[in-house]
Protein backbone atom coordinates (compact mmCIF):
# COMPACT_ATOMS: atom_id res chain seq x y z
CA UNK A 1 0.00 0.00 0.00
CA UNK A 2 2.69 2.33 1.13
CA UNK A 3 4.87 1.12 -1.75
CA UNK A 4 2.31 1.88 -4.21
CA UNK A 5 2.09 5.57 -2.80
CA UNK A 6 5.11 6.51 -3.03
CA UNK A 7 5.25 4.93 -6.55
CA UNK A 8 2.83 7.14 -7.69
CA UNK A 9 4.65 10.08 -5.98
CA UNK A 10 8.16 9.03 -7.64
CA UNK A 11 6.18 9.09 -11.02
CA UNK A 12 4.87 12.58 -10.31
CA UNK A 13 7.91 14.21 -9.69
CA UNK A 14 9.70 11.87 -12.43
CA UNK A 15 7.01 13.55 -14.49
CA UNK A 16 7.42 17.14 -13.16
CA UNK A 17 11.37 16.95 -13.33
CA UNK A 18 10.96 15.94 -16.94
CA UNK A 19 9.03 18.83 -17.98
CA UNK A 20 11.27 21.18 -16.69
CA UNK A 21 13.70 20.23 -18.25
CA UNK A 22 12.25 20.05 -21.76
CA UNK A 23 11.39 23.60 -20.69
CA UNK A 24 14.54 24.58 -20.07
CA UNK A 25 16.51 23.34 -23.16
CA UNK A 26 14.11 24.74 -25.48
CA UNK A 27 15.97 27.83 -26.51
CA UNK A 28 13.53 30.95 -26.59
CA UNK A 29 14.98 32.97 -29.28
CA UNK A 30 11.98 35.39 -29.88
CA UNK A 31 9.97 36.26 -27.20
CA UNK A 32 7.12 34.04 -27.11
CA UNK A 33 7.46 31.08 -29.52
CA UNK A 34 6.00 28.23 -27.03
CA UNK A 35 2.82 28.26 -29.13
CA UNK A 36 2.29 27.80 -32.72
CA UNK A 37 0.64 31.57 -33.56
CA UNK A 38 1.50 32.90 -30.12
CA UNK A 39 3.16 36.29 -30.90
CA UNK A 40 3.03 39.34 -29.01
CA UNK A 41 -0.82 40.78 -29.17
CA UNK A 42 -0.72 43.22 -31.64
CA UNK A 43 -3.28 46.14 -29.81
CA UNK A 44 -2.49 49.94 -28.21
CA UNK A 45 -0.26 50.69 -25.39
CA UNK A 46 -3.25 51.58 -22.76
CA UNK A 47 -3.54 51.59 -19.26
CA UNK A 48 -2.11 48.61 -17.54
CA UNK A 49 0.05 47.35 -20.19
CA UNK A 50 2.91 45.90 -19.00
CA UNK A 51 6.16 47.61 -20.75
CA UNK A 52 9.67 46.63 -20.56
CA UNK A 53 12.47 49.30 -20.27
CA UNK A 54 15.44 48.91 -22.81
CA UNK A 55 18.02 51.76 -21.56
CA UNK A 56 19.62 51.49 -18.34
CA UNK A 57 17.66 53.81 -16.30
CA UNK A 58 17.52 51.39 -13.90
CA UNK A 59 13.69 50.28 -14.50
CA UNK A 60 13.16 46.66 -15.32
CA UNK A 61 9.43 46.68 -16.33
CA UNK A 62 7.06 49.79 -16.41
CA UNK A 63 2.94 50.10 -16.30
CA UNK A 64 1.35 52.53 -18.53
CA UNK A 65 -0.97 55.08 -16.43
CA UNK A 66 -1.64 57.22 -19.61
CA UNK A 67 -1.15 57.00 -23.12
CA UNK A 68 -0.65 60.96 -23.89
CA UNK A 69 -2.25 61.38 -27.32
CA UNK A 70 -4.95 59.00 -28.36
CA UNK A 71 -8.12 58.25 -27.56
CA UNK A 72 -7.54 54.13 -27.85
CA UNK A 73 -3.82 54.29 -26.89
CA UNK A 74 -0.18 54.88 -27.14
CA UNK A 75 1.18 53.51 -30.34
CA UNK A 76 4.98 53.53 -31.68
CA UNK A 77 6.71 56.84 -31.25
CA UNK A 78 4.27 58.28 -28.90
CA UNK A 79 4.92 59.06 -25.56
CA UNK A 80 3.05 58.03 -22.08
CA UNK A 81 3.47 58.30 -18.88
CA UNK A 82 4.11 55.04 -16.92
CA UNK A 83 5.00 53.81 -13.31
CA UNK A 84 7.63 51.46 -12.59
CA UNK A 85 7.27 48.21 -11.33
CA UNK A 86 10.26 46.27 -11.45
CA UNK A 87 13.72 48.30 -11.11
CA UNK A 88 17.22 47.04 -10.75
CA UNK A 89 18.93 47.77 -7.41
CA UNK A 90 20.79 50.96 -7.23
CA UNK A 91 19.37 52.21 -10.48
CA UNK A 92 18.24 56.08 -11.20
CA UNK A 93 14.85 55.34 -10.65
CA UNK A 94 13.28 52.94 -7.95
CA UNK A 95 10.17 50.70 -7.85
CA UNK A 96 6.97 53.35 -7.83
CA UNK A 97 8.64 56.39 -9.37
CA UNK A 98 5.94 57.77 -12.16
CA UNK A 99 7.85 59.08 -15.42
CA UNK A 100 7.09 59.46 -18.56
CA UNK A 101 7.98 57.18 -21.20
CA UNK A 102 8.20 56.90 -25.41
CA UNK A 103 7.78 54.02 -26.64
CA UNK A 104 10.45 52.72 -29.17
CA UNK A 105 9.07 49.20 -30.03
CA UNK A 106 5.62 47.91 -29.77
CA UNK A 107 3.86 44.46 -31.84
CA UNK A 108 1.31 47.07 -33.27
CA UNK A 109 2.45 47.64 -37.29
CA UNK A 110 2.70 51.11 -37.80
CA UNK A 111 1.96 52.64 -41.21
CA UNK A 112 5.35 54.09 -42.83
CA UNK A 113 4.85 57.31 -44.84
CA UNK A 114 5.49 55.18 -47.92
CA UNK A 115 2.67 52.65 -47.34
CA UNK A 116 4.50 49.92 -45.70
CA UNK A 117 4.53 49.18 -42.51
CA UNK A 118 6.45 48.02 -39.33
CA UNK A 119 6.20 46.14 -36.34
CA UNK A 120 8.13 44.95 -33.52
CA UNK A 121 8.89 41.60 -31.28
CA UNK A 122 7.92 42.91 -28.39
CA UNK A 123 6.84 46.29 -26.67
CA UNK A 124 9.37 48.83 -25.38
CA UNK A 125 10.20 52.09 -23.79
CA UNK A 126 12.67 53.87 -22.99
CA UNK A 127 12.20 56.33 -19.90
CA UNK A 128 12.25 60.51 -20.24
CA UNK A 129 11.81 63.35 -18.75
CA UNK A 130 9.29 65.94 -18.83
CA UNK A 131 11.33 67.49 -21.91
CA UNK A 132 11.40 64.73 -23.48
CA UNK A 133 15.35 63.47 -22.81
CA UNK A 134 16.11 60.24 -21.67
CA UNK A 135 17.05 59.28 -18.11
CA UNK A 136 19.50 56.73 -19.14
CA UNK A 137 22.59 56.69 -20.84
CA UNK A 138 22.09 53.77 -23.16
CA UNK A 139 19.58 52.02 -25.29
CA UNK A 140 19.24 49.02 -26.19
CA UNK A 141 17.61 47.18 -29.12
CA UNK A 142 16.47 48.43 -32.31
CA UNK A 143 14.47 51.96 -32.56
CA UNK A 144 12.42 52.97 -35.52
CA UNK A 145 13.36 56.04 -37.27
CA UNK A 146 9.60 57.44 -36.16
CA UNK A 147 11.36 58.79 -33.36
CA UNK A 148 13.25 61.66 -35.57
CA UNK A 149 9.91 62.78 -36.53
CA UNK A 150 8.93 63.21 -33.16
CA UNK A 151 11.76 64.58 -32.29
CA UNK A 152 13.53 62.04 -29.78
CA UNK A 153 17.04 62.78 -31.01
CA UNK A 154 18.86 61.55 -28.54
CA UNK A 155 17.24 58.51 -28.00
CA UNK A 156 18.34 57.93 -32.05
CA UNK A 157 21.94 58.60 -31.13
CA UNK A 158 22.20 56.66 -28.26
CA UNK A 159 20.42 53.50 -30.13
CA UNK A 160 22.86 50.52 -31.82
CA UNK A 161 20.41 49.90 -34.17
CA UNK A 162 17.98 51.94 -36.35
CA UNK A 163 15.11 49.84 -37.51
CA UNK B 1 12.76 54.49 -52.63
CA UNK B 2 14.21 50.69 -52.84
CA UNK B 3 13.30 47.71 -54.30
CA UNK B 4 13.44 44.95 -51.57
CA UNK B 5 12.85 41.14 -51.86
CA UNK B 6 10.79 39.22 -49.76
CA UNK B 7 12.30 36.70 -46.95
CA UNK B 8 10.13 33.87 -47.83
CA UNK B 9 9.44 34.13 -51.26
CA UNK B 10 11.81 36.39 -52.83
CA UNK B 11 9.70 38.24 -54.51
CA UNK B 12 10.07 41.68 -54.67
CA UNK B 13 8.22 44.15 -52.33
CA UNK B 14 7.55 47.43 -54.00
CA UNK B 15 6.65 50.50 -51.97
CA UNK B 16 3.68 50.74 -50.67
CA UNK B 17 3.44 46.92 -49.93
CA UNK B 18 4.19 44.28 -47.39
CA UNK B 19 5.33 44.27 -43.79
CA UNK B 20 8.53 44.85 -42.35
CA UNK B 21 9.00 42.60 -38.93
CA UNK B 22 11.74 43.94 -36.78
CA UNK B 23 13.32 40.87 -34.12
CA UNK B 24 14.76 42.12 -31.20
CA UNK B 25 17.83 41.07 -32.48
CA UNK B 26 17.83 43.65 -35.30
CA UNK B 27 17.18 41.80 -38.10
CA UNK B 28 14.76 43.03 -40.42
CA UNK B 29 12.40 40.55 -42.30
CA UNK B 30 10.30 41.70 -45.06
CA UNK B 31 7.55 40.43 -47.00
CA UNK B 32 5.62 41.04 -49.87
CA UNK B 33 2.20 39.88 -48.89
CA UNK B 34 0.17 38.03 -45.61
CA UNK B 35 0.73 34.52 -47.02
CA UNK B 36 4.37 34.87 -47.10
CA UNK B 37 4.05 37.04 -43.43
CA UNK B 38 1.60 33.78 -41.99
CA UNK B 39 4.02 30.93 -43.20
CA UNK B 40 7.26 32.92 -41.20
CA UNK B 41 4.80 33.11 -38.41
CA UNK B 42 4.30 29.25 -38.80
CA UNK B 43 8.11 28.96 -38.33
CA UNK B 44 7.62 27.32 -42.27
CA UNK B 45 11.23 26.78 -43.37
CA UNK B 46 11.24 28.73 -47.10
CA UNK B 47 13.92 26.17 -48.30
CA UNK B 48 11.00 23.41 -47.66
CA UNK B 49 8.04 25.04 -49.17
CA UNK B 50 7.49 24.08 -52.77
CA UNK B 51 6.78 27.33 -54.30
CA UNK B 52 9.42 30.10 -53.09
CA UNK B 53 12.24 30.63 -55.09
CA UNK B 54 14.31 29.61 -51.73
CA UNK B 55 13.15 25.64 -52.33
CA UNK B 56 13.03 26.01 -56.25
CA UNK B 57 17.64 27.46 -56.80
CA UNK B 58 17.88 24.69 -54.05
CA UNK B 59 16.43 21.78 -55.96
CA UNK B 60 17.96 22.69 -58.78
CA UNK B 61 14.73 23.80 -60.81
CA UNK B 62 15.94 27.24 -61.22
CA UNK B 63 19.29 28.92 -62.44
CA UNK B 64 21.46 29.75 -59.34
CA UNK B 65 24.42 31.11 -60.75
CA UNK B 66 23.94 33.66 -63.75
CA UNK B 67 26.62 37.08 -64.67
CA UNK B 68 22.76 38.41 -64.54
CA UNK B 69 22.69 37.98 -61.69
CA UNK B 70 25.34 40.82 -60.59
CA UNK B 71 23.64 43.07 -61.76
CA UNK B 72 20.96 43.11 -59.12
CA UNK B 73 23.17 42.95 -56.08
CA UNK B 74 22.40 45.34 -53.28
CA UNK B 75 24.66 48.53 -52.91
CA UNK B 76 24.65 50.73 -50.16
CA UNK B 77 26.30 53.53 -51.93
CA UNK B 78 23.69 56.16 -52.88
CA UNK B 79 24.61 57.35 -56.43
CA UNK B 80 24.17 60.85 -57.33
CA UNK B 81 21.74 61.97 -59.89
CA UNK B 82 22.94 61.95 -63.46
CA UNK B 83 20.36 62.17 -66.63
CA UNK B 84 22.61 59.91 -68.48
CA UNK B 85 23.15 57.47 -66.15
CA UNK B 86 19.45 57.11 -65.51
CA UNK B 87 18.84 56.71 -69.19
CA UNK B 88 21.58 54.10 -69.74
CA UNK B 89 20.51 52.06 -66.56
CA UNK B 90 16.80 51.99 -67.40
CA UNK B 91 17.75 50.72 -70.80
CA UNK B 92 20.35 48.16 -69.37
CA UNK B 93 17.33 46.86 -66.88
CA UNK B 94 15.09 45.90 -70.27
CA UNK B 95 18.11 44.22 -71.72
CA UNK B 96 19.13 41.94 -68.46
CA UNK B 97 15.61 41.05 -67.85
CA UNK B 98 15.15 39.86 -71.68
CA UNK B 99 18.87 38.37 -71.72
CA UNK B 100 17.86 36.73 -67.92
CA UNK B 101 14.53 35.91 -68.58
CA UNK B 102 15.94 33.77 -71.99
CA UNK B 103 18.31 32.26 -70.08
CA UNK B 104 15.96 30.92 -67.65
CA UNK B 105 13.83 29.57 -69.84
CA UNK B 106 16.71 27.38 -71.76
CA UNK B 107 17.34 26.06 -68.47
CA UNK B 108 13.75 24.79 -67.89
CA UNK B 109 13.63 23.68 -71.83
CA UNK B 110 16.93 21.58 -70.50
CA UNK B 111 15.30 20.34 -67.46
CA UNK B 112 12.05 19.31 -69.32
CA UNK B 113 13.81 18.05 -72.96
CA UNK B 114 14.19 14.27 -70.98
CA UNK B 115 10.51 14.34 -69.82
CA UNK B 116 8.98 14.29 -73.85
CA UNK B 117 10.93 11.43 -75.06
CA UNK B 118 9.48 9.59 -72.38
CA UNK B 119 6.00 10.61 -72.59
CA UNK B 120 6.16 9.09 -76.41
CA UNK B 121 7.63 5.69 -75.10
CA UNK B 122 4.33 5.81 -72.39
CA UNK B 123 2.17 6.58 -75.04
CA UNK B 124 3.33 3.92 -77.50
CA UNK B 125 3.27 1.46 -74.84
CA UNK B 126 -0.91 2.67 -73.51
CA UNK B 127 -2.01 2.28 -76.98
CA UNK B 128 -0.16 -1.01 -77.66
CA UNK B 129 -1.57 -2.58 -74.40
CA UNK B 130 -4.96 -1.03 -73.76
CA UNK B 131 -6.13 -0.94 -77.31
CA UNK B 132 -8.75 -3.11 -76.55
CA UNK B 133 -10.45 -0.20 -74.39
CA UNK B 134 -10.93 1.54 -77.29
CA UNK B 135 -11.70 -1.17 -80.14
CA UNK B 136 -13.05 -4.93 -79.35
CA UNK B 137 -10.17 -7.28 -80.11
CA UNK B 138 -12.28 -9.02 -82.73
CA UNK B 139 -13.19 -5.63 -84.54
CA UNK B 140 -9.21 -5.47 -84.81
CA UNK B 141 -8.94 -9.10 -86.52
CA UNK B 142 -11.65 -8.43 -88.58
CA UNK B 143 -10.97 -5.00 -90.36
CA UNK B 144 -6.74 -5.01 -90.43
CA UNK B 145 -6.68 -1.70 -91.65
CA UNK B 146 -8.52 -0.79 -88.08
CA UNK B 147 -4.71 -1.38 -86.23
CA UNK B 148 -1.88 0.63 -85.97
CA UNK B 149 1.19 0.97 -87.70
CA UNK B 150 3.78 -0.69 -86.08
CA UNK B 151 5.65 3.52 -85.97
CA UNK B 152 2.89 5.34 -83.88
CA UNK B 153 2.39 9.12 -84.03
CA UNK B 154 0.61 10.87 -80.83
CA UNK B 155 -2.50 12.26 -83.11
CA UNK B 156 -3.15 8.26 -83.55
CA UNK B 157 -6.12 8.04 -80.53
CA UNK B 158 -7.85 10.79 -81.90
CA UNK B 159 -8.70 8.98 -85.20
CA UNK B 160 -9.50 5.91 -83.27
CA UNK B 161 -12.51 8.00 -81.63
CA UNK B 162 -13.91 9.94 -84.46
CA UNK B 163 -14.06 6.32 -86.02
CA UNK B 164 -15.55 4.93 -82.76
CA UNK B 165 -18.17 8.33 -83.04
CA UNK B 166 -19.30 7.08 -86.53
Amino acid sequence: MAASILFRVGRSILGGLSNNALGASRPSSKSADMDFLSQQTRTFIQMRTNLKVVDNSGAKRVMCIQALKGKKGARLGDVIVASVKEAHVGGKVKKGDVHYAVVVRAAMPRGRCDGSEVKFDDNAVVLINKQGEPIGTRVFGPVPHELRKKKHLKILSLAEQIA
Amino acid sequence: MRLEKCWFCSSTVYPGHGIQFVRNDAKIFRFCRSKCHKNFKMKRNPRKVKWTKAYRRLHGKDMTQDSTFEFERKRNRPERYDRNLTENTLAAIKKIDKVRVDRESRHHAKRMKPKKAQLQREAARELEQSISMVKAPGALQRDPSLTLPIKVKVSKPEKVDNRMEE
